[in-house]
């Protein structure tokens, strides 16, 4: 069963349209890049899959739920940007993830955060940017979730930060879930993909496996991309 | 799944609220001490005594201020805000949010009036004249309850329950309010405001058709037909039941406002 | 080891011949036992599906075999091993006379050529040997 799919989903906010009549499904085990230009949809897409907005036609579904409490069990979120409380410390943020989510491995969290070597006593207000956002990632992804939806993780971070979180995000995904996660920066993450979806306008323009594309076109996903999105 | 809720949302608050009692607590004490002090005919002493006598009313206007500003904080900065993404993706229900923010509220407006009492006792403690009028407070109910058969427990447990569901109407008003200023794209804040206001103005419209009508449709003449012979005591109670059905009723609606528009439309910046 | 990446060919395939050159050139020892899949692959950076459709296709070559309960070892076999390192020069070889024949080289030429380096190469050690 798929365990994103969505059916002549449309959005858009006043008159304006954000997505378009998509249809799409994404099955389990797979690593799914949404890749789109800025402003393409795929924000508002994923925010509809966790229910943060709610469709103006068609559905989504996450497992075969509409988005709501018991969707939220099954999906790991990292937001496009950082919303950890700040006046919480690094234990009470995983006191707040284990209570709320059964699937939250807080020995694989700690590990991780002894690698980086943050304290569980520091609180997150006192952090740089960056040990922010890797904090939020750790959380994300201690969890073993049906679906991770991961908007724009490496956007705006140096390289070195880029290598850690993608290897963060396949050294600790469930491998019977399906990760998506969205980002304009192809060239980065097309090693660690399964299959992108190019979304342009609102529209999913193209749906394949990265090996194809490469097999079949004879060029990088990222020299696609380029070429289907000329300007 | 509420439980969990209200367990962190305590966690969150307590860390401001808390140490805001000690304060007051303590300079409850100080100005113990400063009345009995008072007298001593020291210049400096007594304005001492009087600062802290300021310190103290400041300190429980300050109490409640926060209590109120936190209220609306938790519920602008938590669900709205950045935070929101974080809360609106937990596996809990936007009803489950809604009411774990009143209800934490709810409990600090009542700690905060339980420890503003406690403060006053504090502040008291073994100084003749607070001891003596908190000896009129008992002897006052005995005297009512004696003369006129007005149940002093029963009034004050009514008086207690409309403070709560006042308090909680009010708390909605505002969550509304922010509700729905923060569905549109801009001036969320600016937005609010207006809400609020405009809110205010609605329901004391729907009040006042509310009364207008009462008093000249069927239900006058109902009553009248009914011809009620009630004592003073008994009617108080019916007004005091009355009010808190009415404030009851002012809050869901602000209830249903607020959690259909968190559902429909919700609008995270 | 290092693994690099092209643009243009499949990272599955890029990952066999990648895996391959480990196991001739002895940074996966023969009888060795690999690291997990998973492992790999965040070590490479990929995803761990096409780092596991890589070692199926190794395994079904026979360079590599797995045991159920421990996991995926490097053969033992020396002759495969050998004939693995031979395939992958003759790649090389295939590759280097396509370009040379793209600069419109001749067979003869080419070999001349080849010969007048190894001389030239020859010199060099010998008087970085001095």
């Amino acid at each position: 069963m798929a365990v994103l799919e969505c059916k002549d989903l449309s959005k858009h906010y006043g008159n304006a349209p954000a997505l378009n009549h998509v249809n799409l499904a994404v099955e389990p085990g797979r690593i799914v890049g949404l890749l789109g230009p800025n402003g393409s949809g795929k924000t508002t897409l994923i925010k509809l899959a966790n229910g943060l907005l709610t469709p103006s036609e068609g559905e989504v579904l996450v497992c075969g739920m509409r988005p709501g409490k018991e969707s939220h069990k099954s999906v790991s979120y990292l937001p496009e940007r950082t919303c950890i409380p700040t006046w919480m410390s690094v234990k009470q943020l995983m006191d707040f993830y284990g209570d709320f989510y059964q699937d939250f491995n807080r020995k694989a969290a700690e590990e991780m955060l002894s690698h980086l070597n943050i304290r569980l006593t520091q609180r997150i207000k006192q952090m740089s940017k960056g040990n922010r956002e890797k904090v939020q990632l750790i959380m994300v992804m201690s969890r073993a979730a049906k679906l991770y939806l991961l908007d724009e993780p490496i956007g705006g971070v140096d390289p070195a930060t880029r290598d850690y979180i993608l290897s963060t995000i396949i050294g600790n995904y469930n491998p019977e879930a399906a990760v998506i996660l969205s980002t304009h920066l192809i060239a980065d993450v097309e090693k660690v993909l399964d299959e992108v979806i190019f979304i342009n306008q609102g529209q999913v323009v193209l749906q394949s496996s990265v090996d194809e594309i490469r097999e079949e076109k004879g060029m990088s996903v990222d020299a696609l991309f380029r070429e289907v999105f000329k300007c | 799944m509420l439980t969990k809720l209200l367990k962190h949302e305590f966690r969150a608050t307590a860390r401001i609220m808390g140490p805001l009692y000690l304060v007051l607590l303590a300079v409850a004490l100080g100005f113990n001490l400063s009345a009995r002090l008072m007298d001593s005919g020291n210049f400096v002493l007594n304005m001492l005594a009087a600062l802290i006598i300021l310190a103290y009313v400041a300190a429980i206007i300050g109490v409640f201020v926060v209590a109120f500003i936190l209220m609306l904080q938790r519920f602008y900065k938590n669900l709205l805000g950045d935070e929101g993404y974080i809360m609106f993706t937990l596996p809990a229900s936007v009803h489950q949010h809604v009411w774990s923010k009143l209800i934490v509220s709810a409990v600090w407006f009542i700690a905060t009036g339980v420890v503003v009492i406690l403060s006053a006792f504090v502040a008291a403690a073994d100084v003749s004249f607070f001891t003596d009028l908190l000896d009129v407070f008992p002897k006052l109910f005995e005297q009512l309850n004696a003369y006129y058969a007005f149940n002093g427990t029963a009034f004050l447990l009514e008086f207690l329950a409309l403070m709560l569901a006042a308090c909680m109407s009010f708390s909605l008003q505002f969550y509304a309010a922010l509700a729905v200023g923060h569905s549109f794209a801009n001036h969320k804040m600016a937005l609010s405001v207006v809400f609020f206001f405009v809110f205010q103005f609605v329901m004391q419209m729907a009040s006042g058709i509310l009364l207008i009508s009462l008093d000249n449709g069927a239900i006058r003449h109902l009553l009248a037909a009914m011809n009620f012979h009630v004592t003073g005591v008994a009617a108080m109670h019916v007004a005091m039941l009355g009010l808190i059905i009415l404030s009851v009723l002012y809050g869901a609606v602000f209830y249903i406002v607020t959690t259909i528009t968190l559902k429909k439309r919700l609008n995270l910046e | 080891m290092k693994w690099q990446f092209s643009s243009d060919a499949p990272i599955y395939s890029q990952l066999i011949a990648q895996i391959k050159v480990g196991i001739v050139t002895g940074a996966f020892p023969p009888g060795e036992r690999l690291p997990s899949v998973r492992d790999l692959a965040t070590e490479a950076g990929v995803n761990p599906n096409t780092m596991q459709r890589a070692l199926t296709e190794l395994e079904r070559d026979g360079l590599v075999y797995s045991q159920r309960t421990t996991g995926r070892f490097v053969t033992e076999d020396q002759a495969m091993i050998a004939s693995a390192k031979r395939s992958l020069a003759e790649r090389h070889i295939q590759a280097f006379l396509e370009a040379m024949t793209h600069l419109d080289y001749g067979r003869e030429e080419i070999l001349t050529l080849l010969r007048q380096e190894e001389i030239k190469g020859g010199e060099d050690n010998g008087s970085s040997g001095v």
